[in-house]
């Protein structure tokens, strides 16, 4: 076999000798028949006729002794390859579409193909990552959802379980770093000191932290994330050992983390939980009720989930049963179980990209029978030659591969062009991921995305190339006949037209796939967030725990704060909110509460509502409408009764037939009571998709809180704004940073973002869909009017009228369509129910989007059969009939 | 008057080859001379299937060809038998025989 290789290479490195030779052999041969049919006493013409007719088909002969020679493959393959490139330069036209089509195709699926294999397919970039769970309590029944964990909670997990080895916690706060140019806020990952040691991160700098830098008392200690390194310490290889001054406290560098994906949060710095100023306090680390960390683990070997469950659901049993006033009740629906970090890094980002996905696969189909389609006219144009090639003695195996050879020639030079395609937009595409998942930062173009991109190449140059070579069933004697015409296009036509069938379908299902997501994005856009948008800068300022260690100061730090700005020049109101609308990180945090007057049988179930603490000016600045009572005003004190606003969500759910103001409410079983005065119309407080929930609004002055967001509502450039503020801060505390500037207006631009996108995405693959399709009618139509000129022509000699002749072509091309769009409906419904998690106040089957798509389609095809149309009709009868 | 011609059974041109090669070097219109008058006319062989079988045969290493000059001195291709193309004609011939003999018992069965 190895010789048998090593021949063929031989033979084919000197084939053109070898072409040269079997040449004079044969002709030798010719010459020594000619010579011994004149001995035998023919004349010369004869003797040389006799002796070609002797040998039979030159060219065949050649053609099968290149085959025994072991050339075949690689010889008629580099051959055949060139045989394409001339066939392709002699018509640039069929080969500019082709290819422009297929690179379109192919950059599409390799682009998003990407993102699959690095978000879906690759193992998470931790040791073991598959191992990694997240766990999550949660009680149904009682409104509790995916509750966090108390320290005290972790530390009972990490003693009782024995199917996870490494129980840590994880929670994220915002510090004020210095030792820096000018004071900055990081987001702080404060862990367990053996997080990184579960999660299998090596360092890249440093070390990680030992056991015991969690312990109570011990040196405070940093790691610096990568982004944060390479950003804000200008990728210093000698950071380690260096003192930043955090929560007073002098915290050194003991490492950097490799790049890993920024979860569970974007975090700047990690610390140990001992260095939390929050997390370290007594009243954190003994109260069970003190639910504010993340909890991780690892399976251990031949540990499965659901063994984990059945664990974490043992130990949940015996903390409720030893602590009843801490646990929600039985029939509040209890559960504690993990959830797979790969799905917890991917959930978010799988509807999106499973929608991609089916879209770019099906605009490759369309592509695909684009370009069949343009091949088989292309075949049609020159069957003459084909057929001519066919009767000097070109088999017919040999035409079929040599087709294949051009359709893969095509789609490879496509696939090349796809790709730089996908690479110009991987930037874009990576921002895009990111708003679903962490792991954004994974995707490249590397070597399995290479390797899709030549796969997926040559197999469309195969499966578009394949319809046509093996559609061949030419009559040769019709064929080279003038008249043969006809009778050869005929089995053609029905492929051209079936293939115009399968992109009518493609090209609804991906206008439906357009249509839908257009309408929820319409109907989204279409939201009044409750609130006005325009010309509010908001900034955020999260005050140091350590230095605003107690309600009075953090009162009088905003107090002053708001008393400063009131009065400047161009600013026309402000106010401080703990949590901006539109808020997409998370759900709202609810908190339980009683109304007096109404007990409630058991702790589980009493009513629960988001909190808001609010200065005074709030709602007007961001104009808000009061529907009853009062809002908030300076003159609620710390010294004065508690108060409340309600929305009016709550204000129907708790209140159906009553009205709330002056009912009363307590969140410690009735030590202190909040009045409600008034209702604030419905804010959409967590994302322009979700529905408000019981939503509720203290004064900040009664509740003073340690961050919170400044609205400033103001005719001045959002810079000025952002400048008048930064100088109150400074003068009241030189070391408060300001940041997360942005207006109400982004805000909401933000929250319109990702729908915004993918809309965009699938409406532009649409819209392409739309155009190869008519482009694609428009051709095959034309086609067959040419074919019948003197059918045309007849009839119209006949008498009949332009508008029958019209019709009839109009009908032809309308009766594909029908077709296709009947397949492409019931596609769609297939797509539909993929695309239904993606859909905001739109069903998946929505019929005025079917309705509408099907009429767009519709009217573009007839378009494009209309000018072929008017061509049938403009035919002269008498040219016509002379033409045959 | 030409005598019945019979075709080649497939398979057999190339021991045909081989074995007309055993004598001498010899080019194909050589071979096909020869064959058809060893076989007295009887086995024509189709210069379509002659040169392809030659090049088969080539490519398998049972003969090598090399460019010399013909009786009429014309520049042509001689081929030869190779050692392993003389094993070839020995297991050939061996399992012709062996045919032969099995399709004579059996049309001789009575």
């Amino acid at each position: 076999m190895k010789s048998r290789i090593a021949a063929a290479f031989r033979a084919f490195f000197r084939r053109e000798s070898l072409e040269r030779e079997m040449d004079e052999e044969m002709r030798f041969h010719i010459e020594m028949e000619t010579r011994k049919n004149l001995g035998r006493g023919m004349t010369p013409e004869q003797a040389s006729t006799e002796a070609l007719r002797g040998f039979g088909g030159l060219d065949r002969h050649k053609e099968e002794g290149r085959d025994a020679s072991g050339i075949p493959w690689l010889e008629s393959f580099s051959q055949d390859t060139r045989i394409a490139l001339r066939g392709l330069k002699r018509n640039p036209a069929y080969a500019l579409a082709s290819i422009a089509t297929l690179a379109l195709g192919i950059g599409a699926n390799v682009a998003v193909f990407s993102v699959v294999h690095a978000v879906f397919l690759q193992e998470l970039p931790y040791g073991g990552g598959d191992r990694l769970v997240r766990l999550r309590q949660d009680a149904p029944a009682a409104g509790i959802e995916d509750a966090a964990f108390s320290p005290v909670e972790v530390a009972d997990y990490r003693s009782q379980t024995r199917t996870l080895q490494g129980v840590v916690e994880y929670h994220s706060m915002s510090f004020i770093l210095l030792g820096q140019t000018q004071p900055e806020r990081v987001r702080t990952g404060v862990v367990s000191a053996d997080f990184f040691d579960v999660f299998r991160v090596k360092p890249l700098l440093g070390r990680l932290f030992l056991p015991g830098e969690d312990a109570h008392g011990a040196e405070p200690v940093l790691l610096l994330s990568y982004d944060y390194w390479m950003k804000n310490c200008g990728g210093d290889p000698h950071i380690v050992g260096r003192a930043f001054r955090m929560n007073d406290k002098i915290h050194t560098v003991v490492g950097v983390l490799p790049p890993i994906p920024p979860y569970p949060d974007e975090n700047d710095v990690f610390m140990p939980t001992s260095a939390c100023p929050f997390r370290g306090g007594a009243a954190a680390s003994n109260n069970r009720n003190a639910r504010m960390v993340n909890v991780f683990g690892r399976l251990k070997p031949e540990v499965r989930l659901a063994d984990v469950d059945r664990d974490l659901a043992v130990i949940a049993g015996k903390l409720s049963a030893a602590f009843p006033r801490d646990y929600p009740g039985k029939a509040s629906g209890f559960t504690v179980h993990g959830i797979p970090l790969t799905r917890e890094l991917t959930q978010r980002a799988r509807p999106t990209f499973l929608i991609l996905l089916a879209t770019v696969a099906l605009v490759l189909l369309l592509a695909c029978a684009n370009v069949a389609n343009l091949t088989l006219a292309r075949h049609l144009r020159r069957h003459r030659e084909i057929a001519l090639r066919s009767a000097l003695g070109a088999g017919r195996g040999r035409l079929a591969r040599q087709m294949l050879t051009e359709s893969t020639v095509l789609s490879v030079v496509g696939g090349v062009l796809g790709l730089a395609l996908a690479a110009g937009v991987l930037r874009l595409l990576v921002a895009f991921a990111a708003r679903f998942t962490p792991r954004a930062g994974e995707i490249r173009i590397d070597a399995p995305v290479l390797l899709f991109a030549l796969a997926i190449s040559i197999a469309t140059g195969i499966a578009f190339g394949l319809v046509p070579a093996l559609s061949r069933q030419d009559n040769l004697a019709a064929a080279l006949q003038e008249s043969g015409r006809s009778t050869l296009g005929s089995s053609r036509y029905g492929l051209r037209q079936a293939l115009i069938v399968v992109q009518v379908a493609v090209s609804f299902m991906l206008l439906i796939g357009a249509g839908l997501m257009l309408k929820s994005l319409w109907k989204l856009q279409a939201v009044d967030p409750g609130f006005d948008v325009q010309r509010v800068e908001t900034m955020r300022v999260a005050l140091n725990f350590s230095k605003y260690d107690n309600a009075d100061k953090r009162r009088a730090f905003f107090r002053r704060l708001l008393d400063d700005l009131a009065g400047r020049p161009g600013v026309d109101s402000l106010g401080v909110v703990g949590t901006l609308p539109l808020n997409q990180d998370g759900g709202p945090q609810n908190n339980s509460f009683e109304i007096e007057g109404r007990p409630t049988p058991s702790p589980d179930l009493r009513p629960q509502a988001d909190f808001q603490q609010v200065s005074p000016d709030y709602f007007r600045t961001i104009r808000a409408p009061l529907a009853a009572g009062r809002g908030i005003l300076a003159s609620d004190r710390p010294e004065t009764p508690k108060i409340a606003v309600i929305n009016q969500t709550m204000a129907r759910h708790l209140w159906p037939s009553e009205s709330p103001i002056e009912r009363r409410i307590t969140f410690d079983e009735g030590k202190s009571w909040i009045t409600i005065v008034g209702i604030v119309g419905d804010i959409r407080q967590n994302g322009l998709d979700r529905v408000p929930g019981d939503q509720a609004y203290v004064a900040l002055d009664q509740y003073p809180s340690l961050a919170g967001s400044i609205l400033v509502r103001s005719a001045l450039s959002p810079q000025a704004v952002i400048g008048l503020v930064r100088s109150a801060v400074r003068t009241i505390d030189p070391d408060q940073p300001v940041d997360q500037f942005r207006t109400l207006d982004e805000l909401r631009a933000n929250a319109l973002a990702s729908p915004r996108l993918t809309s965009i995405l699938l409406a532009a693959f649409a819209a392409l869909a739309l155009l190869i399709t008519s482009a694609g009618i428009a051709g095959v139509i034309a086609f067959s009017v040419t074919e019948r000129t003197q059918e045309f022509g007849i009839r119209l000699a006949l008498g009949a009228h332009p508008r029958q002749v019209r019709a009839m072509v109009l009908r032809q091309g309308m009766t594909m369509v029908a077709i296709g769009l009947a397949l492409g409906f019931l596609g769609a419904h297939l797509l539909a129910r993929l695309m239904s998690g993606l859909l905001f106040e739109v069903r998946a089957t929505d019929p005025p989007t079917f309705l509408a798509m099907s009429a767009i389609l519709a009217a573009v095809a007839a378009a494009a059969c209309l000018g072929p149309a008017r061509q049938a009709t403009a035919v002269d009868p008498m040219t016509a009939l002379r033409a045959s | 008057m030409t005598p019945p011609r019979t075709d080649l059974l497939q398979g057999t041109l190339d021991v045909l080859i081989l074995k007309t090669l055993f004598a001498e070097p010899m080019h194909g219109w050589g071979i096909s001379q020869r064959i058809q008058q060893l076989s007295e006319d009887v086995l024509q062989v189709n210069q379509g299937s002659l040169y392809p079988a030659l090049y088969r045969l080539e490519s398998r290493g049972w003969i090598r060809s090399s460019w010399g000059s013909s009786e009429n001195n014309r520049r042509a291709k001689f081929y030869e038998l190779t050692r392993a193309g003389r094993k070839q004609l020995a297991e050939e011939r061996e399992s012709w025989e062996r045919f032969v003999a099995a399709v004579g018992r059996v049309l001789e069965a009575t």
